[in-house]
């Protein structure tokens, strides 16, 4: 399809050459510094500058449109291979997220009782000064490790950990186990690396367990796997939910919830026992398969028929249709894998799958199992001394009471927990950045329940979301269309994220704030950067690259060490794939991919399904008022057959009961979905009466859910909680 | 013309004399509203362009968007000039000249029965029949001419109040008002249009009425006109010029008075 | 109507890719200030079909149709709307536009509405700011699954042109009872839905009443008091002037 939008062409339609640069003294005063030295915008304050994306985990690249000091569109940027120039509705909506009208633009400290919405404004030098304050007070008083830190993967997490290790507590909290732990743990045992990209250049069978691409939007993966089913590749998807995804795939098979182990270890059985694998490749770089008959003996399709509810014959169809197509065939890893305990499992059942039909390579193929380290790009860092030693146990018990956790994960809802117990030690305050653990770990009574037992508590956001709500003190950071953050680094070129306008109010990017914050701390040796940009040429002293060109264009390609072809080699104990896993079998756990009878609900209950809209990232966005215009809560979805058996009708109110809490919602009735669950769209319910756009629209989740943590991967598991459903 | 016999000296003495009609207000105003309506009635035609409508010929469109450099110009114009109109109106009517206005309605503008009469006979001879029918006595307007302002006042009362709606549709809630407008717009102008060919014609080119037409410029009619053709107005016209003579000659008699005062009281 | 236009731009929309991510929505009113409650483009969500497990669901993306022979032209009181004649988009110039709405019944598919902050009619304009600068229009640009497509129509080498060879199936929105001449096909799935075809344009009664009663009123009174006037002139002038007259 022919791109009429490329790079070239927008540097020609706004003239931005050097010649702009002289003109800068004619410019508003409000238009962002940098783009102005940098020539790419012209004497009327007009342009695009290139940048990436927040609204999600992709960062997509993008350009933003500049007129006179504001930003007014937004478009993908074409050079970036995450957006290959789209942006979704989120990224579309990104002006909304930087000119939201509840956007915290002061510090504010609160008066008032916790969790009562009063704040006053305050200036960085108190608010900084009292959150050290407090810190200190707390790291005197009870160990560095009473401070608990916890931040939602971003790009400006090398420094938040800078600031965690540097103060030397070790109690890290990312969101990581309410989502990714499952499949990563999975995936590093198996095959050495966290998460195996996918490509869809040549593939004629996909299987996407869950993974609602359509939905769970990252953009170029998904416009891939469009373009794939487009040109005929076959589409299998199992999920007990009609999905977005599913009403685009060549077969939809509604399985019934925690059991697709069942059908993925059914699906190993007919391939090992029928030799239709890629014998040549596994025999070569893979351990264990030679006893995968034997293994999986027990493992029938009509074994698994009597687990998940498909028929046998399905089951065997699906597995030889999948090996028919091998080497170009594949079964997604996955990406929110916290659905159930034995979520492990199935996601080493597909990481075993991909293996035995030869379609993991290092350069080719469709899963390309190569260590992100790998790509061979080196940045520079500022220098700083070694981090003080920590002795303390993680509250999270991670690694002593789950061994194989990496600690970059950790398990975020036992920090929650430990709160409440108080064992191994009480935790007193808690630094949250980018984060919104109030709506997202499960169970939020219990969540506020742990906020109230914290002393301290300080939030960095840029609105005044569920957590800031409950915080102490709120430092609000520059939106990601203000701020420089640390270069990002893929498909082995440097991406950099600058403002395009001048940041609002008093907002500051986290780079600022945790050097003020680290100075204040005494921990001044760990941010030896003056500012963002000076911190940003340290980054790129190795590359030979200079700033203003990476400016200029977004991005550069950095020169990168030559790699030496050797034969393929996985990053894991024996070198090989292990689907066999010595280290499993060490912990104490199965060695081999095996089957974990999960819950189910009892007669008149549900499983609760979670999952994601394409209109809407998680519980960040819910106040932004362009997306609020494309979609509308829809309340709980519930098969027809179970709403008319409780005399429910489409709208009608009901309420939702778990073990732990309650929700008062609507009916959503509809065919979509299997009798025996209901969905609610996460991210909903804000409690926070600062989000005037999202505070009352529709119930929370996080109400419901009971928290179950998975020995081995640490992940939550969302779906294993039922509830009941009646007339409100 | 049917009406009583008037005898030559009389008649010849009479058209030499002038009596005042129309003050300059009223001049002014009549001729600011025949600009008005050459400005306003081609543009406001040249506006129609909806094929569905297939109403103002396509070289008619085509001319008035070339003079003003598009249709946006175009309607800015009319409703500039429009909304010109209707404020000096109002402003004539209701503020500078309310003085005039009043009595000039009151006096000049109901119906009475020679009005009524005179609209049953007058038609019907001007289509040569009821020749020999005497026609009743008419005041300063006669009844053709009343009922024409009727149609002028409430067309052009109709043709502003929806004209400022269409001009100022965006504050306008009520849609169904703004669609509405147009055609009660269309139907007002082309009402008060028809009135005007009479009204032209029985002005400009109807032989009798020539000096009622001079009178639009110098704002005097011959007074024999008058006798024939308004013979009630002028003959109150007549009791107001015995009056003022009566009140010139009281005047002369009481400064005379005076004068003889003084002087018998200076000797 | 004008047919024969220099260019024909048009939009492709290829059904089976299109996800309901909604992300022109988002980028169509971002681009063109589109006010709150109104939308230019939708994606209509034909529902959920059959009964589970055997479903589908299909997405069809939906915008001004630029029709060839536009009943929205035809009824615009002011002609601010018209069909470009160098490529055949159908445009409303905003300031010609006396916001009178008889537009927005009169078009089949009810893609426009009235702007509440100008007063004005607006609708898809084929994001023509972006196209004469080379760019695609918005919802084009950022569409995901690649299900949209806009070029023209008259070029055998354009998207469009390209899309139309390689279709599986193509569709128009029109009836035997509706055809206005759009120029959005669908490709690669069925949308002969009830929900998504046309309806006759329909008319405000102001507009039934202007055109049916006021018009020819109006044209019958001026007619008759000209032509009395004119037959009044003519005898007079038939009878010649008297020189002594009252």
């Amino acid at each position: 399809m022919t791109q009429l939008f490329t790079r070239r062409d927008f540097l020609k339609i706004t003239g931005a050459t050097a010649t702009a640069v002289a003109a800068g003294g004619l410019l508003p005063a409000s238009v962002a510094k940098a783009a102005r030295d940098a020539g790419l915008i012209d004497p009327n304050g007009d342009g695009y500058i290139p940048s990436l994306c927040e609204m999600c985990v992709w960062r997509c690249g993008l350009l933003a449109k500049v007129r006179n000091g504001r930003v007014v569109k937004l478009e993908g940027n074409p050079d970036n291979p995450h957006s290959t120039g789209k942006l979704c509705a989120r990224g579309q909506s990104g002006l909304m997220n930087t000119y939201d009208p509840d956007r915290v633009l002061y510090p504010l400290i609160r008066v008032g009782p916790r969790g009562g919405g009063q704040f006053r404004r305050a200036t960085w030098e108190e608010a900084l000064d009292l959150v050290a304050q407090n810190m200190l007070a707390i790291k005197e008083k009870h160990g560095a490790e009473a401070m608990i830190f916890s931040s939602t993967h971003n790009l400006s997490q090398v420094q938040f950990e800078n600031l965690l290790n540097g103060y030397g507590s070790p109690n890290y909290g990312t969101q990581r186990s309410l989502c990714f732990n499952a499949m990563v743990v999975a995936f590093s045992l198996t095959y050495g690396v966290e998460e195996p990209s996918r490509d869809y250049t040549n593939v004629k069978y996909v299987i996407l367990v869950g993974r609602n691409l359509m939905e769970a939007i990252s953009t170029s993966e998904t416009r891939q796997l469009t373009a794939a089913v487009a040109r005929g590749a076959k589409l299998i998807v199992l999920d007990p939910r009609f999905t977005k995804t599913a009403a685009k795939a060549t077969e939809w098979i509604p399985i019934r919830p925690g059991t697709d182990a069942a059908f993925l270890l059914a699906m190993i059985n007919v391939i090992a026992t029928e030799k239709l694998g890629d014998c040549d490749f596994v025999s070569r770089y893979v351990n264990g398969c030679q006893e995968l008959p034997q293994v999986m003996a027990e493992y029938t399709p009509e074994w698994a028929e009597s687990k998940c509810g498909v028929p046998a014959d399905t089951i065997r169809r699906i597995a030889r249709e999948f090996a028919a197509d091998r080497p170009d065939a594949m079964i997604h890893p996955g990406w929110r894998t916290s659905n159930f305990i034995n979520s492990f499992q199935t996601e080493r059942a597909i990481a075993t799958l991909n293996a035995v039909v030869g379609n993991v390579l290092t350069s080719n193929g469709c899963l390309v199992a190569l260590n992100p380290e790998a790509s061979g790009v080196k940045l520079g860092k500022p220098p700083q001394p070694a981090y003080p030693r920590v002795t303390a146990l993680r509250l999270d018990g991670v690694p002593w009471k789950y061994p194989l956790v990496p600690l970059k994960l950790g398990i975020f809802q036992n920090i929650r927990d430990a709160i409440l117990t108080g064992q191994p030690y009480q935790a007193r305050g808690w630094f949250i950045a980018r984060q919104n653990p109030m709506l997202s770990l499960p169970d939020r009574r219990k969540t506020a329940e742990a906020f109230g037992k914290l002393d301290f508590i300080v939030d960095v956001d840029i609105i005044m979301n569920d957590t800031a709500w409950y915080a102490d003190v709120v430092l609000p950071e520059a939106s990601y269309l203000e701020r420089y953050d640390p270069l990002n680094a893929l498909a082995g070129k440097i991406w950099l994220r600058q403002p395009v306008i001048e940041p609002q109010g008093e907002a500051k990017s986290a780079l600022w704030i945790y050097k003020q914050l680290g100075e204040r701390l005494g921990l001044g040796d760990y941010f030896q950067y003056a500012d963002e940009e000076d911190y940003l040429r340290q980054q790129l002293a190795p590359t030979g690259i200079t700033l203003d060109e990476l400016k200029l264009r977004g991005w550069a390609d950095p020169p990168k060490e030559e790699k030496v072809e050797e034969d393929l080699k996985f990053n894991t104990a024996s070198g090989k794939i292990e689907v066999y896993s010595q280290t499993l079998a060490n912990a104490g756990f199965s060695g081999w991919p095996a089957w974990e009878e999960p819950p189910a609900p009892a007669a008149d209950q549900f499983y609760l399904l979670t999952g994601k809209v394409g209109q809407h990232t998680q519980m960040g966005t819910q106040n932004n008022k362009l997306l609020n215009q494309v979609f509308k809560f829809q309340g709980l979805w519930m098969h027809p057959s179970e709403a008319a058996k409780r005399g429910i009708n489409q709208n009608d109110k009901i309420r939702v009961k778990s073990e732990v809490g309650e929700v008062v919602t609507t009916a959503y009735v509809t065919q979509a979905i299997r009798p025996d669950c209901v969905y609610l769209t996460p991210g909903f319910g804000h409690l926070s009466k600062g989000l005037r756009v999202a505070y009352g629209n529709g119930a929370s989740d996080s109400d419901l859910h009971v928290t179950y943590t998975d020995p081995i991967s640490g992940g939550q598991a969302l779906s294993q909680t039922f509830v009941t459903v009646e007339k409100a | 013309m049917s009406h009583e016999y008037i005898p030559l000296s009389l008649r010849k003495k009479l058209f030499n004399k002038e009596i005042k009609k129309h003050n300059l207000a009223n001049i002014l105003t009549h001729w600011f509203n025949v600009l008005s309506w050459l400005l306003l009635l081609p543009t406001g035609l040249g506006i129609l362009a909806s094929p569905r409508l297939g109403l103002v010929p396509e070289v008619w469109l085509d001319a008035t968007r070339q003079m003003f450099g598009g249709t946006a110009n175009l309607i800015k114009f009319h409703y500039s000039v429009g909304l010109l109109w209707m404020f000096v109106l109002t402003f004539n009517i209701f503020i500078g000249f309310r003085k005039y206005f009043v009595s000039f309605a009151g006096e000049r503008m109901l119906l009475d029965k020679d009005d009524i009469e005179w609209l049953k006979v007058k038609p019907l001879q001007m289509m040569g029949l009821l020749k020999g029918k005497t026609l009743p006595p008419q005041d300063a307007y006669n009844a053709g001419q009343k009922a024409y302002s009727y149609v002028v006042i409430l067309g052009t009362f109709f043709i502003g109040l929806t004209g400022v709606i269409m001009t100022f549709s965006k504050y306008i809630p009520w849609k169904w008002l703004v669609q509405w407008s147009l055609p009660v717009h269309f139907s007002a102008v082309g009402a008060v249009f028809a009135g005007v060919i009479i009204h032209i014609y029985m002005g400009a080119a109807f032989p009798e009425e020539r000096s009622a037409f001079f009178s639009m410029f110098t704002g005097k009619v011959n007074a024999l006109y008058a006798r024939l053709h308004h013979y009630k107005w002028y003959q109150r016209k007549l009791q107001e010029e015995d009056d003022w003579e009566e009140r010139v000659l009281a005047e002369g008699r009481e400064l005379r008075t005076k004068e003889h005062a003084a002087e018998a009281a200076g000797d | 109507m004008a047919t024969n236009t220099k260019k024909r731009y048009g939009f492709v929309i290829d059904v089976s890719r299109c996800i309901d991510c909604r992300a022109c929505l988002v980028s169509c009113k971002v681009e063109n200030s589109v006010p709150e409650d109104h939308t230019r483009i939708w994606v209509r969500d034909l529902g959920v079909e059959g009964e589970f497990p055997n479903l589908k669901q299909t997405f069809v993306p939906y915008n001004c149709m630029h029709c060839e022979e536009p009943p929205c032209v035809d009824v615009c009181t002011s002609g601010a709307t018209y069909k470009d004649p160098e490529n055949g988009l159908i445009q409303i110039d905003q300031e010609a536009c006396i916001g009178c709405g008889l537009c927005l019944p009169a078009c089949p598919y009810n893609v426009r509405y009235l702007n509440p902050e100008t007063g004005k009619a607006d609708k898809c304009n084929g994001c023509i700011q972006r196209v004469e600068q080379g760019l695609q229009p918005a919802c084009v640009q950022t569409c995901v699954g690649d299900a949209r497509t806009f070029g023209d129509l008259n070029d055998l080498n354009s998207d469009v042109s390209i899309a139309l060879k390689n279709a599986k199936s193509v569709q128009r929105l029109a009836t035997d009872d509706v055809d206005t001449g759009p120029n959005i096909y669908y490709i690669n799935g069925d949308v002969m839905q009830a929900s998504l075809l046309p309806r006759e344009p329909s008319y405000a009664s102001a507009e039934t009443f202007w055109r049916k009663v006021a018009v020819p009123a109006v044209v019958a009174g001026v007619g008759l008091s000209f032509l009395g006037q004119a037959v009044f002139f003519a005898k007079q002038l038939v009878d010649g002037e008297k020189d002594f007259e009252e």
